[in-house]
């Protein structure tokens, strides 16, 4: 009996180590040194994506690899580098889930896919591209380049991004813009809200569409933007005098669409909803 | 991407027999990896013309597209064993074949991007070009004239109107494979758009001349 | 917006969002419009390149020598020699669900092509008509692109009463590659499944109503650009699929 109950612990200590192996994290740290205006792609289908700018022209990639499950495949060509985890069989969302912390250049372009992890890019001049599916998607402090947010139902959030050419397409997931100014800022999203809080720059175009999500625009003073609004079967309305103008794209229908002008009209913003409620505030 | 990538990763290849067509590359694939020369034969006859299309617009040399079109296939065969996913098989392909002819023309020293950063000159304005009204381009174009045209463009314009245009890849793509920004590529782009329309419009006046 | 603020603003505009000053002024300029439906034409043909030309039968002769060289091509009749990479663990992934993509992606191109002024391309016919969408596929291929900037008719209002109401009551799955794609896609994550279900119930509803609204008030241009942005955002949930989900 003492034999059996001996080799019954024993059998379970072995279990609970094999089952500590198969889970156990591992961190790994990559680093490459890289020349001006390189380019880093991170791929991953479980797990978050975190950038930042670094101080040395070093692309440093920390990867946290949740169990034997995941692998990383690496490739460099010249400044051009691509992180991409790849899945062995029975992987799941646990089990398959790597995060990346990676500190580039701030002149990197960045190409960022992961499927189910928040991904956040801060303090980036150049191109970021991301592309999300559930999970939240920040971006801060970027500019002089394009940004390109796609999620199905992850909310966006960008905010101080400055000079760029800014297009998200979102299915249901909220867009927050905090203090975004373009020559180009379009967002294309179906239920979810879009909530703006900015001056639309200086001279910019602004185009914000939605199926049945709330548009809110709330304008900080000094702006200076041509404005159109038009929701189809929703309810639009105005809480900033605006100029009016002589030409409208269509004729005004009253609680369905507005237009007019503040200050001297130097962007150009248009938002549209087919069913969502859209409401233009003044900070 | 463009849709007419993944119309032809849907197996809208050469494939003539319905069987086989239907067969998709999944089947292929799996097959392939077994080491199966059939399987490799239809995955070939499925993209052949795509690749060796792609390859002649880049280099315009024959000769040379057909050298590339087989490196391409071989690199690709050579890792089908890691291939997980079938679906984003023609993906994989069209990208490895840029990859390809985009080293080739880095190993010759051509540039696979322009260095000019300007977007337009005066010279470009519409209202200063030659040709009336009646050396407008309207209706279809001469596909060979087009196809000539492409090959005078220079290296860089080429390879960015191609991949665009021809190929279908976005820009964000195609700065990623060129490896220049996104607006680089959008200018590049109408630059290239923009000789062409010259190019065209010379040809067809050379042509009207001829009649 | 002046001839030179064209140039300027075009290549960043050609492809991209509409631009109300962009398409007035080229309303208005016949010589930048007939410039950007002449850089349009160009685009469209180029795109007939790209399966315009076939290798010689040498290219597959000699890649079938090489792979047979590197064992890659193995005699049926001998052993399994050489291992396999990696092991074919996964799914039977079918590709022919690709197929809408095209079309949602076409349908997308074909109607920023009819917002553009009255050009030769806008009456070119629509390269794929989507699956779901017969009516825009008429659309594209008979109407002439209606005045943009200036209409003035007054929309009429969706009979409701024909439509199920869009925003509260789901929208059924019902186009045959949405089930390809449910299935294709459930085979690798029964949860990811559900997620990419309802997500397409949502964009079909936005299909659904912005068709429904363009079909009752034809020359309205919002109407179109929605019809435009539904099917970008199915198109973006498909290439979702294909860029992940493998």
């Amino acid at each position: 009996m003492e034999s059996m109950q001996h080799t019954a612990i024993v059998g379970l200590v072995v279990v609970a180590c094999l089952a500590s192996a198969a889970t156990a994290e591992t961190r790994r740290e990559y680093r490459y040194p890289v020349g001006p205006k390189a380019s880093v792609t991170v791929d991953t289908e479980y797990g978050s994506i975190s950038v930042k700018p670094g101080t040395t022209r070093e692309v440093v990639v920390v990867a946290l690899i949740h169990s034997d499950k995941a692998k990383i495949d690496i490739s460099q060509e010249g400044n051009r580098l691509e992180f991409e985890s790849h899945l062995l069989p029975g992987a799941d969302e646990q089990t398959g889930r790597v995060d990346y912390e990676v500190t580039v250049p701030p002149d990197t372009t960045l190409n960022l896919h992961s499927s189910n992890g928040p991904i956040s890019a801060e303090r980036i001049q150049a191109d970021v591209a991301v592309e999300g599916a559930t999970a939240p998607v920040e971006i801060r402090s970027v500019g002089h380049g394009h940004v390109h947010v796609k999620t199905m139902k992850g909310t966006i959030t960008l905010s101080d991004v400055r000079s760029a050419h800014v297009e998200i397409t979102s299915i249901s997931g909220d867009v927050h813009l905090n203090s975004v100014s373009g020559p180009l800022v379009q967002v294309n999203s179906g239920s979810g809200r879009i909530y703006y809080d900015g001056d639309f720059g200086s001279g910019g175009d602004y185009n914000f569409s939605t199926h049945t999500g709330d548009i809110e625009a709330l304008i900080a003073s000094g702006a200076s933007a041509d404005f159109t609004a038009h929701s189809m079967q929703g309810h639009v309305q105005s809480d900033v005098p605006l100029k009016p103008k002589e030409n409208n794209r269509f004729p005004v229908e009253v609680g369905r669409s507005f237009f007019g002008t503040v200050g001297k009209a130097a962007s150009e913003v248009i938002l549209k909803s087919f069913s969502g409620k859209i409401r233009l505030k003044q900070r | 991407m463009k849709p007419h990538l993944t119309n032809q990763a849907a197996g809208k290849g050469d494939l003539t027999d319905p069987k086989l067509a239907k067969t998709a590359e999944a089947e292929a694939i799996e097959r392939a990896k077994q080491g199966d020369e059939a399987a490799f034969e239809v995955l070939y006859n499925l993209h052949k013309r795509r690749v060796y299309s792609l390859c002649l617009r880049m280099v315009s040399n024959p000769a040379q597209a057909e050298d590339l079109a087989q490196e391409a296939f071989l690199q690709l065969f050579r890792k089908v064993g890691t291939f997980r996913g079938e679906s984003a098989f023609s993906t994989w392909l069209h990208r490895m074949t840029v990859n390809v002819v985009l080293m080739n023309l880095r190993k010759k020293g051509l540039p696979v991007v322009s260095l000019e950063e300007t977007i337009e000159t005066d010279e470009e304005s519409p209202k200063k070009e030659l040709g009336g009204p009646d050396l407008k381009l309207a209706g279809s174009l001469d596909r060979l004239q087009l196809q000539r045209a492409i090959e005078k463009l220079p290296p860089g314009y080429k390879t960015i109107f191609v991949l665009h245009d021809v190929e279908g890849f976005e820009h964000n793509e195609i700065a990623t494979m060129v490896g220049c920004s996104i607006g680089n590529s959008k200018s590049q782009l109408h630059k290239a758009r923009l000789k062409l329309r010259d190019y065209l419009k010379f040809m067809r006046a050379e042509k009207a001349e001829k009649q | 917006m002046t001839c030179s603020e064209v140039q300027r603003v075009l290549p960043e505009m050609m492809d991209g969002a509409p631009n109300n000053e962009l398409q007035a002024h080229l309303e208005k300029c016949p010589a930048c419009s007939d410039l950007v439906a002449e850089l349009e034409l160009i685009s469209i043909e180029a795109h007939q390149l790209v399966e315009s030309n076939e290798p010689s039968p040498r290219v597959w002769l000699a890649i079938a020598a090489e792979l047979r060289s590197e064992g890659l091509i193995r005699d049926p009749e001998a052993k399994p020699g050489r291992p396999v990479l990696v092991p074919t663990e996964r799914r039977r992934w079918n590709a022919w669900w690709l197929v809408p993509v095209a079309a949602a992606l076409l349908v997308a191109a074909s109607y920023v092509g009819m917002r553009k002024p009255a050009t030769q391309i806008a009456e070119k016919p629509a390269v794929v008509a989507p699956a779901n969408a017969p009516d825009l596929a008429a659309q594209s291929n008979q109407q002439k692109p209606a005045p943009q900037v200036a209409e003035t008719k007054r929309p009429v209002p969706i009979d409701r009463s024909l439509d199920e109401p869009s925003v509260s009551a789901p929208v059924q799955v019902v186009s045959t590659e949405d089930r390809q794609f449910l299935d294709d896609v459930g085979q690798r994550s029964p949860r990811m499944k559900a997620e990419f279900e309802s997500q397409l119930r949502a964009v079909n509803s936005y299909i659904r109503d912005a068709e429904a609204y363009l079909k009752q008030n034809p020359g309205d241009e919002d109407a179109r650009q929605h019809v435009m942005a539904a099917y970008e955002q199915k198109a973006m949930l498909y290439q979702m699929a294909l860029n992940h989900i493998q």
